[in-house]
C-alpha cells in the first residue's frame, strides 16, 4: 500500500531530517514509527501526506507516486496532524461536508458514515456548532471522523492519541482494526510505545532522521518489551 | 513599566512584521515592504495636501482659516476609526498569545495598554498624515503668518499626538462590543455584521454631512462654524492649534480622559473580558438529516463565501468596495440632475467617462478579497495540501471568488454610471471592459501578491486582511496602474480620440493577460512552496 524508498528531506540551511528511508506498510496492516523528539517522524508522514515536497527518494500509495501524480494518490489517503487546525468559521457539519465533497463522497455514504462516527465519538450533537466554539478534543475528534468517512486505503495519523480522552482514544483502536480488516492500511506515529506495543503489526524506530530498527513487532520486541527496546536503540539503557 | 515597554516592544513588532511575509528575510522583500509603506504615506500626505490647500484657498481670504483644521481633525478622526475599529477585536482581546501572555507576572492593565497602544500608534499615523500636510499649507497659504512660528507647530505637534487617543478609546469601545456580541450571539457573525452595518452607514452619512458643509463654506463659513457647535473638541483643537493654548489644553484633556478611563477601565477587567469574549460553548442539539453532495469547486467556492462573510473584520474591510461601487451607480442615477447641472457648468471640459471608468477603478482597488486569502489560510493550509486536488483549481477558485463578487457590481455600476452620465453606447462600452478587465488584474495580481508574500503566521486574521504586505501591493499597485491609464488617456488625446481610449485598454489587458498568465504558470509551484 504504501512504499518509502530511499526518502531523504534537506532543509534550506542544509539540515538534513531523514536520510534514507525505505519502508513498506501493506494493506492490512498498522504501522507504528516511534522515535524520540526531533528525529524525522512528522517529516516523514508530511511527505507521505502530500503536504510536504521533499528532496530525494519515491513515495507511492497504492501504486501512484505522490510526486508525480499526488491528486490520485491523496484521494485513497487521509492525514491527521498531531494538532489538526480546522477553519473555525465552519460549523462541524460543514467541515464534514466539506471534505466529502472533496473527496467526491456519494451523499448517502457521507450520511450513513457521518452517523455511524459522529454517534460513535458523542459529537453528533454539536455538528450544528462552529468549530470555532470546540474544545480541543472535539477537534481532534471531529478531523478523526473526517478521516474515517473518507474510508481512505492508507490512513496517516500523527500522535493521535494526543488531546483523546481514554473512551475515544479506545473507539478509535477499535476503527483502526476495522479499518485494517477491510484492507486498508495505517502509518502513525506515537509516542505511547504501550499503544504502539499492542496495537501495531509492524513498528519502524527512527532516529536522528535514519531507520535503525523496523520489523514486525513481535520480532522486534521478542521477550523484552517496546520501551526497553526503544531505550536500548536510542542509546538511554 | 519596564514590563509594560517589554510588552509593548512585542506588540509593536508583530505589528510591524505584520507588513512583511512569513519568511521575510530577503533585503529585496523588506525593501518591497518599506516600499509599500513610503507608498501609503505618499498618498496619505499627497490626498490631505490637496484638499487642505482646496480648502485654504476658499477659507484663507475669510480669516477662517481655523476651519481647515476641524475639517482634518474629522477627516482623521474618522478615517482612523474607519481604519482601526475593524482591527481592535483581533489585535486587542483576539490574540493568538493571550494564554501565553496572561499566565505571565505581568498587570492585566500593563497588557490591555500595550495591545491598545498598537491601536494608537496606527492613528497616530493617520493624525499625523492628515494634520501634517494641513499645517504646511497653513504656513504657506495664509496672510496671517500663523505658520510660521515655532510654537505653531509645537501646538499642532500636541494636536497631533493628542487626537489618536480619543480615536483609540472610540475604536477600543466599539472592538470591545463586537467582541462581546460575537461572543454572546448564537449567530456571531451576523450580530457582527449588523453593528458593523450601522457604523458604516454613520460613517457615511457623517462623511456626507462633512461634505454638504464643506460645499457652503464659501458662502457662509462663520454659520458653518456656529454649527459646528456639536464638536467642540474639534473646535478647541483648531482654536489651539492657531493659538489658543487653554482649548489646545481642553482638547487634549478631552482626548486623555476617555483614553484612560477605557484603558484603565478595561485593563482591570481584561483577563474577565478576554475569558468571556473568546468563551463560546458548543451547542449539543443538532439532529443530523441527509446530507447532499456537491463536487470540488462548488465546496472550495463554498468555503471561501463561508470565510468571507463569516469574517466580519474581512467583509467589511474587502468588501466595501462593493458598496461603493454599487452606491456611486446608484447615487448617480438619484443626483442625475445634479449631475447634469455641473457637467452643463463645466462646459463639457470634463472627460466624463475615463474619470468614471478611473472612479470605478479606485472602487475595485478596495475590494481587497483575493489578496490575503491565501494568508487566510495560514494554519488551515494543511488541510487543503492533504486534499486531492491540484494547486491550480485552488488558484483560480480564490481568484474567482473575488471576480464572483466584483464583475456583476462592475457592470451595474457601468451600466447605472452609463445611464446617469448620458454616455454613448460606445463610450459605455469601453468603460465596462476597461473596468471588467481592471478587476480580473486586481484580483489574480491579489492573489500573485498573497503567494509572493505570504502571511502565513499571523496572530489573527486581522493583521492579515488590514496590515499585511501582500494586501497593500494588491490595493496600491492596481491603484497606480490606474495613473498610469490616466496619463496613457491623455497622451493618447493628443493623437486622437480613439487613440485616448485605445491605449489604456491595451495596457490594461496586457496587465490582465500577464497577471492570468504568471498565475497559471508560476503559481502552483509559488503554491506547494509555501
Amino acid at each position: 500500500m504504501l512504499h518509502i524508498e530511499h526518502y531523504s528531506k534537506t532543509y534550506p540551511g542544509g539540515k538534513k531530517a531523514v536520510d534514507d528511508l525505505s519502508l513498506h506498510v501493506r494493506p492490512g496492516e498498522i504501522y507504528g514509527f516511534i522515535g524520540h523528539n526531533g528525529a524525522g517522524k512528522t517529516t516523514t508522514l508530511r511527505a507521505v501526506a502530500g503536504v510536504m515536497d521533499f528532496t530525494e527518494g519515491t513515495i507511492t500509495i497504492d501504486g501512484h507516486d505522490i510526486k508525480k501524480d499526488p491528486v490520485a494518490a491523496k484521494k485513497v489517503t487521509a492525514f491527521l496532524p498531531d494538532n489538526p487546525d480546522l477553519y473555525e468559521f465552519m460549523k462541524g457539519i460543514d467541515y464534514l461536508n466539506f471534505i466529502a465533497d472533496l473527496y467526491d463522497l456519494p451523499a448517502e455514504q457521507r450520511t450513513k458514515d457521518i452517523a455511524k462516527y459522529g454517534d460513535a465519538f458523542e459529537l453528533t450533537g454539536n455538528l450544528g456548532s462552529p468549530i470555532g466554539s470546540y474544545s480541543h478534543g472535539m477537534r481532534q475528534k471531529l478531523a478523526l471522523i473526517s478521516a474515517f468517512i473518507r474510508r481512505p486505503k492508507l490512513l496517516i495519523l500523527d500522535e493521535p492519541f494526543v488531546g483523546l480522552d481514554p473512551s475515544a482514544s479506545h473507539l478509535m483502536k477499535g476503527y483502526l482494526a476495522e479499518l485494517c480488516q477491510g484492507g486498508s492500511a495505517v502509518f502513525f506515529s506515537t509516542h505511547v510505545l504501550e499503544v504502539a506495543e499492542k496495537l501495531c503489526h509492524q513498528i519502524a524506530i527512527i532516529k536522528d532522521g535514519r531507520l535503525v530498527k523496523c520489523g514486525p513487532t513481535e520480532e522486534l520486541v521478542g521477550d523484552s518489551s517496546l520501551e526497553d527496546v526503544f531505550l536500548e536503540l536510542e542509546g538511554e539503557k | 513599566m519596564k514590563k509594560f515597554f517589554a510588552l509593548l516592544k512585542v506588540s509593536v513588532k508583530s505589528m510591524l512584521l505584520s507588513s512583511t511575509n512569513s519568511r521575510g528575510k530577503s533585503r529585496k522583500k523588506a525593501a518591497t515592504g518599506a516600499g509599500a509603506i513610503l507608498l501609503i504615506a505618499f498618498l496619505g500626505l499627497y490626498m490631505s495636501g490637496l484638499y487642505s490647500s482646496m480648502l485654504m484657498q476658499v477659507l484663507s481670504p475669510l480669516h477662517m482659516e481655523v476651519l481647515v483644521f476641524v475639517f482634518m481633525g474629522m477627516g482623521a478622526l474618522v478615517g482612523g476609526l474607519l481604519f482601526t475599529a475593524f482591527a481592535v477585536k483581533g489585535v486587542v482581546f483576539g490574540g493568538r498569545d493571550n494564554d501565553l501572555l496572561l499566565s505571565m507576572p505581568v498587570s492585566t492593565t500593563a497588557l490591555m495598554a500595550s495591545r491598545v497602544a498598537a491601536i494608537y500608534l496606527e492613528n497616530l499615523l493617520f493624525s499625523l498624515f492628515v494634520l501634517a500636510p494641513a499645517g504646511a499649507v497653513c504656513a504657506f497659504m495664509t496672510q496671517s503668518g500663523v505658520g510660521h512660528s515655532l510654537l505653531f507647530w509645537v501646538r499642532l505637534l500636541i494636536a497631533v499626538v493628542a487626537l489618536p487617543l480619543l480615536d483609540t478609546a472610540l475604536s477600543v469601545l466599539l472592538g470591545a462590543l463586537v467582541a462581546f456580541l460575537s461572543a454572546r450571539v448564537s449567530k456571531g457573525a451576523l450580530g457582527q455584521n449588523i453593528i458593523m452595518g450601522i457604523y458604516m452607514a454613520a460613517v457615511f452619512w457623517f462623511a456626507f454631512n462633512l461634505n454638504g458643509m464643506i460645499e457652503g463654506l464659501a458662502a457662509n463659513a462663520a454659520g458653518v462654524k456656529e454649527s459646528l457647535s456639536w464638536a467642540a473638541p474639534m473646535l478647541w483643537m483648531a482654536d489651539g492649534i492657531l493659538g489658543d493654548w487653554g482649548k489646545l489644553l481642553a482638547f487634549a484633556a478631552c482626548c486623555i480622559v476617555p483614553f484612560a478611563l477605557v484603558v484603565f477601565g478595561l485593563g482591570k477587567v481584561y483577563r474577565q473580558a478576554v475569558t468571556a469574549f473568546a468563551a463560546r460553548s458548543a451547542r449539543n442539539d443538532y439532529k443530523l438529516s441527509a446530507q447532499t453532495a456537491s463536487g470540488q469547486k462548488k465546496a472550495l467556492l463554498v468555503k471561501e463565501a463561508r470565510r468571507f462573510f463569516g469574517t466580519p473584520m474581512y467583509l467589511w474591510n474587502a468588501g466595501i468596495g462593493l458598496i461603493m461601487l454599487v452606491g456611486i451607480g446608484v447615487a448617480a442615477i438619484v443626483m442625475q440632475g445634479k449631475l447634469d447641472e455641473f457637467l452643463a457648468m463645466m462646459g463639457g471640459a470634463l472627460p466624463v467617462m475615463p474619470i468614471a471608468a478611473a472612479v470605478m477603478g479606485f472602487c475595485l482597488c478596495t475590494c481587497v478579497i483575493a489578496a490575503p486569502s491565501i494568508s487566510l489560510e495560514g494554519k488551515y493550509l494543511w488541510i487543503l495540501r492533504e486534499a486531492p486536488v491540484g494547486e491550480q483549481p485552488l488558484l483560480w477558485i480564490k481568484t474567482g471568488f473575488e471576480l464572483l463578487l466584483t464583475v456583476p457590481c462592475t457592470i451595474l455600476a457601468g451600466a447605472l454610471l452609463t445611464v446617469a452620465l448620458r454616455l454613448s453606447a460606445g463610450e459605455g462600452a469601453v468603460m465596462l471592459l476597461a473596468a471588467l478587465l481592471f478587476s480580473v488584474i486586481h484580483a489574480a495580481f491579489g492573489v500573485l501578491m498573497g503567494l509572493t508574500f505570504p502571511k502565513l503566521d499571523a496572530v489573527n486574521e486581522t493583521v492579515v486582511v488590514k496590515q499585511s504586505l501582500a494586501v497593500t501591493l494588491g490595493m496600491f499597485v492596481p491603484m497606480a496602474a490606474l495613473g498610469v491609464c490616466g496619463l496613457l488617456y491623455w497622451l493618447g488625446g493628443l493623437i486622437a480620440p480613439w487613440v485616448a481610449a485605445a491605449l489604456p485598454l491595451a495596457l490594461l489587458a496586457a496587465f490582465a493577460a500577464a497577471c492570468v498568465l504568471i498565475l497559471a504558470r508560476k503559481g502552483p509551484a509559488m503554491l506547494r512552496a509555501l
